[in-house]
């Protein structure tokens, strides 16, 4: 009994001693040489592999960092200034800061602007609908509402809106990464700049078809018209196939245009809200409520209504 | 006529549901069910009941309140699950060891792997051999029960691969194969009437549910191999008919093997896996200490088949 | 034993209940619009501006491309508009709107019915294909003079007419073959004869035995009048779902097989449609350009005596033909041109008919609305059914997963579409909705393969 169990350990002791050699040596033969500062590089990073830098993951984006003569085409706009920053300390070079982004779903053909014109019944994803056909709208550049943005999303930033069928960006969580602009088959996301407190502007719509076409298939659609090209002071506006664009480096959010347009198609969001006039109690100087207020509020919720925008003019 | 229906095409759709397929499965176990009961009474009546309500009463429990998703039971899975795990039990099982074999069957083979479609063993299977090792003498207790049939009672002691397993062939000389075609000499409940399981198997194939590769291909490996041992020394090995027809072969290679989550896809696959089956299930009853080996034998080849979905793919169109 | 194509395939009803009806002219509309993307490739470009007067056959758009086809006008009138329009899958195409006054054919076209027998040389017979814009109307409405012009160091054994007609419902082919036989057989001649005079087979499918006798008399009296004829031979076929693709059609009748991502002309085959044969006869025998085809209007929820087979003219609205038939029936829940199994459901019934036109087909909700997805149970129906042994199933999760370099190892590029994995399938799974997807996106990454190794 007790040879027996003195063989087995002495066999396995052996065997071990004789398998750590091998592994050993394997490991010395097959080292690969790689600079120290990628793993460094890939310690400030978010590491949320999400590919929104155009890399396949973290550690590839720090290889790319540690290679690259600077950091100019390079961005994690996950981690944002804050983190390029910490990768440029460790490499020792210089970073240029980049204006933070948000991701913008630009439609507003809710179930009420936009009535259905057909049923979609078959899988429910965006890319398989947009390739069958134009959707279940009249409009053909619309968003098609399957949530493939929503799926796509690593941050759960991006939720459909089930009364207005419309998906909806959360500007805290939303990390501009842009997987929901790849995924969205009709281009409707946008990473536009965030602006200064998050005060943003632009043009909620991409529909190209002329202006009566564009009116007939949804009440908020942009018809070309021109009006806010005209209004803008800055020149920040282009009206380009029936469709305005709002140039978010020019823009100096004076919503000139969001006055001016006739459909309601622009959108300023996250600008102070004006009560209604008649309110009796409320002075000019108490009326603002800041949209900071509330941090999670949704950018399509703070979408000012038209009429007390006119008022605050 | 309110708004036009757009999908992709095709715009029609065959008639066959999961929930179909199983049914014709259920059906095409009728005649077993039927045999047993008539031959094992009531009590049989009671494993079957207890079986099949257990099964798909944990469905229902855990897809409902563990895994929070809509109830699967009625896809009919669980019911053949239930039916096949009490065909693989004595009809004197207690209902205490029928719920734990269902417990194991759904709650363990089936639903920790997410479900049907995803499990790798046959829950029935993975019962009935959790029972198998856990009481080895309540499941090879093959005493007679009631049966319906008056003047017919089941035979009761060992099954005959069981007397072959302790005696050899001399134990199992007096055996009468028209008997066993029809009413088998004791044996779990799926195993008394080869009848009956062939007329499921001419069913299933007729209702297009399953391919007859997997089982044609377990009985030629058997009658062969059998075939062969047998030739070579009649005294120690049993014929191929003997083997064809006890010890649940027909019930296995039938409704078991043929399990379609089990299984390969390919036909070329289904031979290769029948084929395994058999060789298991003979080098078991040869030489194994079980006197049957079928439960083992699928459920080994069942761990193999993603492997034989790797290997044997169907000819693709146009390639070599 | 009849041939048949030899892997997968499925057996749906056939449900041709219009087969019976003859092919009735339906009337011109007061207005048509004619789509200037009625054929595979570069759409057409608009040769009149709003205000022309036009007549019936004269041509309204030049082909933009290689691989694009003339349109012509079906009515004569006043060209009204030039511009976008919506199709039937509600994309913006560019349409010439015509409104109607009388009915006048342009100079040079033989509106008889005179059975013309004379084949002229090749040369006249590709210019008249070309110049009267006859494509395939098969499905893929691929420029037939292309398709007759094999690339230099191939040649054509086989010509193969497709007269199998294997989607559900659909009986336009069948009607043609039954009342304009002796002009699908002269087409099929003069193809024959561009080709080098291949052995010439046309296929039909065994549920249309009418149509098998009628063409094959009419093969036998052509080949007495004269040897152009000869080498032409009726093959009657299996019946099973997806006879009608190219390349199991060619399966059937030759036992070649294409090799992947291969043309049918690789395994010295062409495949033309009766219908296009009968379009071939018309333009260069007749010199009338395709401004006409056959659709039928069908569907189990449509009276019997709603049924139709009609001769339409190229842009009549979708919605008159409706109203030609009384309206939408009842129970219908979607309409669909094409086949159940490979056509395109109709969002916007104020489309027009183009070239391809082959059916307007009510489908119940009972038939068509997709029921929920479960589980897979890894039956492998859709296996068993997939005409190019493929294993959908698995093309279904690796697409899902993303897994581009695994889709293409199970060749999903060899994908046809045919839809018989969806309609297989138990546990309802979108199979081919994610398939056809990932096809395309493998495609693309192989071609972009092909054009990097080029460079």
């Amino acid at each position: 009994m007790t040879t027996t169990i003195i063989w087995t350990i002495a066999i396995i002791t052996l065997l071990g001693a004789l398998l750590a050699v091998v592994l050993y040596l394997v490991a010395k033969k097959f080292k690969v040489e790689e600079d120290p500062r990628i793993d460094e590089v890939e310690k400030v990073l978010p590491g949320a592999n999400c590919g929104g830098c155009g890399h396949a993951g973290c550690r590839a984006f720090a290889q790319s960092c540690v290679e690259a003569p600077n950091l100019d085409n390079n961005f994690c706009p996950v981690g944002g200034n804050d983190t390029m920053k910490k990768v440029a300390s460790v490499l020792g070079v210089e970073v240029k800061e980049k204006a933070p982004m948000v991701a913008v779903v630009r439609c507003n053909g809710t179930c009420e602007n936009r009535p259905r014109t057909n049923e979609y019944g078959g899988y429910s994803s965006c890319r398989v609908k947009a390739a069958l056909y134009s959707g279940d709208t009249g409009c053909s550049f619309g968003c098609l509402g399957c949530g493939d943005c929503v799926s796509v999303c690593q941050f759960g930033a991006i939720a459909m809106n089930p009364e207005t069928g419309l998906p909806e960006v959360d500007q805290e969580k939303c990390t501009a990464c842009g997987a929901c602009v790849k995924a969205c088959p009709k281009a409707i996301i946008e990473l536009r700049n965030k602006g200064a407190r998050n005060k943003r502007v632009f043009v909620s719509c991409v529909n190209r078809d002329k202006g009566a076409v564009a009116r007939k298939a949804c009440k908020a659609a942009c018809i070309g018209c021109g009006k806010c090209a005209k209004a803008c002071p800055f020149g920040a506006i282009t009206v380009e196939n029936n469709l305005a664009y709002i140039d978010f480096t020019k823009c100096k959010l004076c919503k000139k245009c969001v006055a001016e347009c006739p459909t309601g198609a622009i959108h300023a969001v996250n600008f102070p809200v004006l009560k209604p006039k008649p309110a009796p109690v409320a002075k000019p100087a108490e009326v603002p409520v800041k949209a900071e207020a509330a941090p999670a509020q949704k950018e399509q919720a703070a979408v000012n209504p038209q009429p007390t925008e006119k008022k605050e003019e | 006529m309110n708004k036009l229906l757009v999908s992709p095409s095709p715009h029609i759709h065959t008639k066959t549901s999961t929930a179909s397929l199983m049914r014709d499965v259920v059906i095409a176990l009728l005649p077993a069910v039927v045999v047993s009961v008539l031959f094992y009474g009531l009590s049989e009546l009671i494993v079957l009941g207890v079986s099949i309500a257990s099964c798909v009463l944990l469905e229902y429990l855990i897809t409902r309140y563990m895994l929070k998703r809509p109830s699967t039971i009625c896809d009919w899975s669980a019911v053949v699950t239930g039916v096949l795990l009490a065909l693989n039990l004595p009809a004197t099982s207690p209902w205490w060891m029928v719920l734990i074999g269902a417990v194991v069957a759904i709650g363990v083979a089936k639903m920790t792997f997410g479900g049907l479609g995803q499990n790798v063993f046959n829950p029935a299977l993975v019962g009935r051999v959790f029972l198998l090792i856990s009481f080895p003498v309540a499941m090879t207790d093959w005493s007679a029960t009631k049966g319906f049939i008056p003047g017919i009672d089941a035979a009761s002691g060992a099954t005959p691969l069981g007397l072959y397993s302790e005696g050899g062939v001399e134990a199992i000389s007096g055996m009468n194969y028209l008997h066993t075609l029809f009413l088998n000499i004791g044996g779990s409940a799926g195993e008394i009437s080869a009848i009956a399981i062939l007329a499921g198997f001419v069913y299933l194939l007729a209702r297009r549910v399953i391919r007859p590769h997997v089982t044609l291909s377990i009985w030629i490996t058997v009658f062969v191999f059998s075939g062969i041992m047998w030739l070579i020394d009649p005294s120690a090995y049993t014929d191929p008919c003997f083997n064809l027809l006890t010890g649940g072969l027909l019930l296995g290679s039938v409704f078991m093997a043929t399990d379609y989550v089990t299984s390969p896809m390919s036909p070329a696959g289904g031979i290769v896996f029948g084929v395994g089956i058999g060789l298991i299930t003979m080098l078991i009853r040869y030489f194994g200490a079980y006197p049957e080996g079928m439960s083992f034998a699928i459920l080994i080849m069942n761990s193999t088949v993603p492997l034989i979905n790797k290997f044997f793919k169907n000819k693709k169109f146009g390639r070599k | 034993m009849k041939k048949t194509f030899s892997i997968g395939g499925i057996h749906p009803n056939d449900s041709k209940i219009s087969s019976d009806c003859k092919i009735n002219v339906l009337p011109v509309p007061s207005t048509v619009c004619i789509s200037m993307a009625q054929h595979l490739g570069a759409p057409a470009n608009p040769v009149v501006a709003a205000g022309d007067k036009v007549k019936a056959g004269q041509v309204i758009g030049e082909p933009a491309g290689f691989i694009s086809a003339f349109v012509h006008s079906s009515v004569s009138g006043t060209v009204k508009s030039v511009g976008p329009r919506k199709d039937l899958a509600g994309n913006n195409v560019n349409h010439i709107e015509i409104a109607v006054e009388g009915d006048e054919w342009a100079d040079g076209i033989d509106m008889t019915e005179t059975i013309v027998r004379e084949i002229p040389d090749n040369e006249t017979i590709i210019s008249r294909i070309k110049a009267n814009g006859v494509v395939g109307l098969g499905g893929a409405t691929f420029p037939t003079h292309v398709k007759l012009c094999p690339p230099p160091g191939k040649k054509a054994d086989f010509l193969i007419l497709n007269g199998a007609e294997c989607e559900p419902y659909l009986t336009s082919d069948y009607r043609i073959m039954l009342e304009k036989p002796e002009q699908i057989v002269i087409g099929a001649a003069i193809m024959r004869q561009v080709l080098g005079n291949p052995r010439t087979i046309i296929g039909i499918e065994d549920n249309k035995p009418e149509a098998v006798k009628t063409m094959s008399s009419v093969v036998a009296k052509l080949k007495v009048l004269s040897p152009s004829f000869h080498g032409i031979e009726i093959m009657p076929l299996k019946k099973k779902y997806p006879q009608g693709g190219e390349k199991q059609l060619i399966d059937a009748v030759t036992g070649r097989q294409v090799k992947s991502m291969g043309l049918p002309i690789d395994v010295g085959a062409v495949v033309q449609n009766v219908a296009t044969s009968l379009a071939v006869y018309d333009a260069v025998q007749k010199n009338r350009p395709l401004v006409t085809n056959t659709l039928t209007v069908t569907g189990d929820c449509l009276p019997g005596d709603r049924q139709r087979n009609f001769l339409f003219r190229i842009g009549t609205p979708l919605s008159f033909i409706v109203d030609q038939i009384g309206g939408i029936p009842e129970e219908a829940v979607k309409v669909v041109s094409g086949g159940p199994m490979m056509g395109k459901a109709i969002s916007n019934l104020d489309a027009t008919t183009v070239k391809g036109s082959s059916s307007l087909l009510f489908l119940t909700a009972a038939q068509t609305v997709r029921k929920a997805e479960s589980n897979c149970i890894r039956c492998g129906k859709c296996t068993e059914a997939c005409p190019m042994g493929l294993e959908p199933f698995l093309l279904n999760k690796l697409a899902r997963n993303g897994m581009m370099e695994e889709l293409e190892e199970n060749a999903v590029q060899d994908c046809i579409e045919c839809g018989c994995c969806l309609y297989s399938c138990p546990a309802n799974i979108p199979l081919l909705d994610i398939i056809r997807i990932a096809k395309g996106d493998v495609i693309k990454i192989i071609r972009g393969r092909q054009a990097a190794a080029k460079k």
